[in-house]
């Protein structure tokens, strides 16, 4: 394989997967606000989320304070990083079914 | 209801299966019915607000899996009617569900047969095309053998005159096994456009004949049906016909111009004209090996990048190009060599002959809820007249033809949309001289 | 001191430095001192990170702050762990692919300016600080419980942030960076083991996380007072009723919770030591993984100290009358220091041992947090300041010397600035002094770097001048309000002011905007872009390490065929 086959990305291919990414990155970002401020503001609003108690006996809000929002980041990680994965992979490198970079093969070998 | 729709569905149900259980069930006391009620709309709201957004990213699924759909046709095939060929079925249902809308062949003669013998009213029925019984069901099959060459005489009167026969006798139907239970026959002929090309024979084994106007009127409904199929053939043989056409149709002022470019490169700057090479050799990759009529979005879109890169090349900083893309619209699948055209044209009409450029934009959305994928190519260069216009679409090369190659017309493209979607997609182009043009495609999302 | 737990402690300090010694890079570069030649595994780095975040703030002070105020303490451990949700979002990838040595260096690259790079070094410089004051006051209540005497005539609050410092900075200064990503992870490992063994012993002895929630909840949160006696909490999302353990309003408002967990999620963004953790993974895709990584084991991590927080309230009370040794340090009860809840857990469960266990942990959860924090300002002054405008001819032993010295500078005045603070000057206005003394270093990040960061990554508009308009603001409103916060009586306008990012933040945001609109951008934005968005370089790392284990692969084979036939 040769030293210098990297295919270079133009401006634009990189500008487009920016915006793609940044959409993306936004979008998460909102819910993960979303998500965080519900927590306050149920706090503030309903009686029910940290007075109720639930089969294990604790309150809805200490539930989810002590282990859903952990959870709810964990989830929201993986998300993220398999649809920028995802994105990167097919709007910068070439989806062909090899995988590998082309090189400048025979005339012969293209069918 | 589409794949898409269910999983929604379903996933409302569990949404507010959820919200029960853990507001009502799991926890005391439970949760009043205002506020519960309003968490289940808000849990509603972000999954109906959640399902189409961005955020769920490319359909999931290896590349692989897909491949074979691309080749299933034609792609507006209707689901077959699962009850089948259950008694009491009306006629329209059996003609809305005929198998022979894929042609004669033995197994949707075969199952024809089983649909639509109780309708008729007879003991057999037979399907035969001009030389061989294709289907034979009821009694009398251990000898009208499926497959085997015509042996009653009918048959042959009936394809000869081209007309309906009635049989009121057992020596009518001439059949050469002496122990056979039939004794009346209707034998009707299956045209397609003057062509005879099989029948369809209503056998009783008593002395009463089936309704000759009722066999009558199923065979030319069968006709209707193999005329569709002969039809959808053609069709897809013509477009067939005008993908390979496309694909061996590369430009060859475009091969021209590029290969000029990287001749006068290779000695400035070697490595830009290296890079060139390659990215010449995807673009040729591409166009001669895809096969099937759908690709993924990014395939084709690692084409127009190829291609855009390749002009870019040529025309410098005159023209530029904006992207624009859902990361939904990724996996999406298109049809092949459409939109690469649609850059073709944007960059010959628009920024070619401007001297200070343009910007080409490409954007591509999906809205998984009406399930359509819709791209627009537009660019802000000279624009088009709007006779031109009509005759790029009318299929006939703009200006003064002569030599000048116009690429793959609009045309071409309209047309082998129409053969793909029939009429579930829009085509708009709207161009305004000295504003630049916009071509609009929804095509339905696959 | 007793004979047990100081053979635990010692065995883990030694431990350590055998494993930073022997770890060791050979030959050290420049390179090789501040980045371990980038060559870091996906899970070691998550270690590693791990190690340089979890810092007595998270295992001494979450805990702590849950035991002193039920659910609003759990607010630090969410803040915390929400911490790298935007670090993953916007932050991870491009910074790895831009590729510089530290913060400093990436915005002083990116924005093409030198000016850029040296207020950012200014902010950085101040970050560390205040993050290396409360690891030193944690490190001193560690050693306060633990040995109880100080040497050389020295109070043991005092023993504990001098021994701790100096142990650290040995490490720092004459382990490199490579050493230390390996301390780094074997520590967070170490720290990790020593929770989940102190979270086990605890359920295993019948401690029902559930029932203990509801159970605390049943009557009012009480916590010791100046006067000696219990005082009740008011509870501020509701006046007039009193604080309940598992409820909301035990400290913060509504807006208090909200404002505090901004504060953290937006400061780990612009935490030094964390950050250059991200310039040692092999590409930009890998430090995304990382950071998922990351995600989850902090998760596992603060889910475990909220739980043992509460196992503390639950169960210290019913232990005095069984230990003794608890009397001098509890109230009724209810513990005079909230910090010392976890290591109290691990006495009452393991003895003199189960102590060790715990104060090892702490230790190692201050040194790790120190070590990646004396590092990071070895980077910024002796890369950005001494090699670019100092000495640019600097030889590589030069700038090394220099790393060097400013660890033992900043260390020193960390050290100082411990002594100064006393946990109980500020222990009845914080639910946990370590843990809202790492809100400051939170605050400063979060409202003066991380505002800038994400504009300079992700908004190509943005100019040098614009960048340290916005970092100067920012700095300056958060220290501000901060300051303003400290003599603020309560309510609502406290809450805001001690968390200063949700107001500091979007202003440095604004007037960078501002100011990036009114000056032109830098000239190569474009080739910055490439470089920070693009995957080119990562497939070509990616490739290269395939060629790397394939060639392996290879000689390895041929050197079993030459042995075989041999």
């Amino acid at each position: 394989m040769d030293d210098d086959v990297d295919a270079r990305h133009t401006p634009a291919e990189v500008d487009a997967t920016f915006r793609t990414l940044r959409r993306v990155a936004v979008g998460y970002f909102v819910v993960f606000l979303l998500g965080v401020a519900a927590f306050p503001v149920l706090s503030l609003t309903l009686d029910w989320w940290s007075q109720a108690r639930l089969v294990g006996g604790m309150s809805p809000g200490f539930l989810v304070a002590a282990f859903g929002l952990y959870l709810f980041f964990a989830v929201l990680g993986i998300a993220v990083s398999r649809l920028t994965s995802a994105v990167e992979h097919r709007m910068l490198d070439d989806t062909r079914d090899d995988g590998f970079p082309v090189t400048l093969e025979p005339p012969g070998e293209v069918p | 209801m589409r794949g898409g729709s269910a999983l929604l569905a379903g996933v409302l149900v569990a949404a507010w299966a959820a919200v029960y259980l853990i507001t009502q069930v799991l926890v005391a006391p439970p949760l009043g019915v205002l506020p519960t009620l309003a968490s289940g709309l808000v849990v509603s709201t972000v999954v109906v607000l959640g399902y189409p957004s961005a955020l769920r990213g490319p359909r999931g699924g290896p590349l692989g899996g897909s491949a074979a759909r691309a080749r299933s046709w034609p792609p507006a095939r209707r689901p077959r009617d699962p009850r089948g060929m259950r008694d009491g079925l009306t006629i329209a249902a059996a003609g809305r569900s005929m198998p022979l809308r894929n042609g004669l062949t033995p197994d949707a003669a075969r199952r024809t047969a089983q649909l639509i013998r109780p309708l008729l009213g007879g003991d057999a029925i037979a399907i035969t095309d001009t030389e061989q019984v294709l289907a034979f069901v009821g009694p009398g099959s251990d000898h009208h053998h499926v497959g085997g060459t015509l042996q009653t005489r009918v048959s042959r009167l009936a394809l000869g005159k081209k007309r309906t026969v009635v049989v009121h006798a057992r020596d009518g139907i001439g059949c050469p096994e002496p122990g056979c239970p039939l004794r009346t026959a209707v034998v009707a002929p299956l045209a397609v456009a003057d062509r005879v090309v099989g029948t369809l024979k209503v056998y009783r084994v008593h002395d009463e004949p089936a309704p000759r106007v009722l066999v009558d009127d199923m065979a030319s409904m069968l006709s209707l049906h193999l005329e569709l199929a002969e039809m959808d053939r053609e069709r897809h043989l013509a477009s067939d016909a005008k993908l390979d056409a496309l694909r061996a149709q590369i430009n060859p002022h475009f091969l021209f111009n590029i290969l000029n470019t990287i001749a006068s490169k290779s000695r400035t700057d070697p490595d830009e004209s290296r890079q060139l090479l390659l990215r010449l050799s995807d673009f040729f990759r591409y166009a001669v090996r895809q096969d099937g009529h759908f690709a993924e979005f990014s395939q084709e879109y690692f084409f127009v990048r190829t291609y855009v890169s390749l002009e870019q090349a040529r025309f410098g900083d005159r023209l530029r190009v904006r992207y624009d893309l859902d990361p939904q619209v990724l996996t999406s699948r298109v049809p092949v060599l459409v939109i690469q055209p649609l850059v073709e044209n944007a960059i010959k009409h628009g920024i070619a002959d401007s001297v200070t450029g343009g910007t080409v934009h490409l954007r591509a959305r999906v809205d998984p809820l009406t399930r359509t994928t819709s791209i627009r190519v537009s660019d802000d260069g000279a624009g088009m007249a709007p006779e031109v216009l009509d005759r790029l679409l009318a299929g006939k090369r703009p200006g003064t033809a002569g030599p000048q190659h116009s690429g793959v017309g609009l045309w071409n493209i309209s047309q082998r949309l129409d053969s793909l979607f029939g009429d579930r997609y829009s085509f708009d182009v709207a161009s305004t001289p000295g504003k630049g043009t916009t071509v609009d495609l929804q095509i339905p999302l696959r | 001191m007793t004979g047990p737990s100081a053979l635990t402690l010692a065995a883990v300090l030694v431990l350590l430095t055998v494993v930073a010694v022997v770890m060791r890079p050979r030959g050290a570069s420049t390179v090789d001192f501040y980045l371990a030649g980038q060559r870091v595994g996906v899970a070691t780095n998550a270690w590693a990170i791990c190690g340089d975040y979890f810092s007595a703030a998270s295992f001494l002070g979450v805990a702590a702050a849950v035991y002193a105020t039920g659910l609003d303490g759990a607010w630090y451990a969410v803040g915390f762990a929400a911490g790298f949700v935007p670090v993953l979002l916007f932050v991870a990838a491009p910074l790895r692919r831009f590729g510089e040595f530290s913060i400093p260096d990436f915005l002083g690259r990116r924005l093409g300016s030198e000016k850029v790079r040296l207020v950012a070094v200014g902010v950085v410089q101040l970050v560390i600080l205040s993050y290396l004051v409360p690891q030193a006051v944690g490190s001193g209540i560690t050693w306060e419980l633990l040995v109880g005497s100080g040497l050389l005539g020295l109070s043991p609050y005092a023993t504990g942030i001098l021994v701790s410092t100096a142990v650290v900075t040995g490490l720092v200064a004459f382990g490199g960076m490579r050493g230390t990503t390996w301390t780094q992870a074997v520590q967070f490992l170490l720290l990790l083991g020593a929770l989940v063994w102190l979270a086990a012993t605890v359920l295993g002895e019948g401690f029902h996380y559930g029932d203990a929630v509801a159970d605390l909840s049943t009557e009012p949160l009480v916590n010791p007072a100046d006067d000696g006696g219990l005082a009740t909490e008011q509870n501020a999302l509701h006046p007039g009723d009193a604080a309940v353990f598992g409820q909301p309003g035990a400290r913060y408002g509504g807006l208090g919770q909200f404002a505090l967990i901004v504060t953290l999620a937006m400061g780990t963004a612009g935490l030094p030591h964390v950050m250059n953790r991200y310039f040692t993974s092999p590409t930009g895709a890998a430090a995304r993984t990382t950071t998922v990584w990351v995600l989850c084991l902090a998760g596992v991590f603060y889910s475990l100290a909220v739980m043992l927080g509460t196992a503390a309230r639950e169960i210290v009370p019913a232990a005095v009358a069984d230990h003794p040794w608890l009397a001098e340090l509890t109230v009724d009860g209810v513990l005079r220091v909230p910090e010392h809840a976890l290591p109290v857990l691990g006495r009452i469960y393991g003895g003199d041992a189960g102590l060790g266990v715990v104060a090892a942990g702490a230790l190692i959860a201050v040194m790790s947090t120190i070590a990646g924090l004396l590092l990071a300002a070895a980077a910024s002054w002796g890369h950005d300041v001494y090699e670019r405008h100092i000495n640019p001819r600097a030889t590589q032993r030069q700038a090394v010397l220099a790393g060097r010295i400013t660890t033992l500078v900043t260390a020193c005045a960390a050290a100082c600035l411990g002594l100064a603070l006393r946990p109980e000057t500020f222990a009845a206005a914080t639910p946990s002094i370590v843990a809202t003394m790492v809100t400051w270093a939170f605050a400063v990040a979060g409202s003066a770097l991380t505002p800038v960061f994400l504009l300079a990554i992700w908004w190509p508009r943005t100019t040098a001048r614009g960048a340290v308009a916005g970092m100067i603001t920012g700095m300056v409103v958060a220290v501000a309000m901060f300051t303003a916060g400290l003599s603020a009586d309560g309510g609502l306008l406290r809450d805001a002011l001690v968390t200063p990012t949700l107001v500091a933040a979007p202003l440095a945001a604004a007037v960078t905007v501002l100011v990036s609109r009114r000056t032109t951008p830098p000239p190569d934005v474009e080739k910055s872009w490439l470089i920070m968005h693009g995957t080119a370089a990562d497939r070509h790392a990616e490739r290269l390490a395939r060629l790397v284990v394939a060639e392996n692969r290879r000689r390895r084979a041929a050197r079993r065929t030459r042995r075989a036939r041999g």
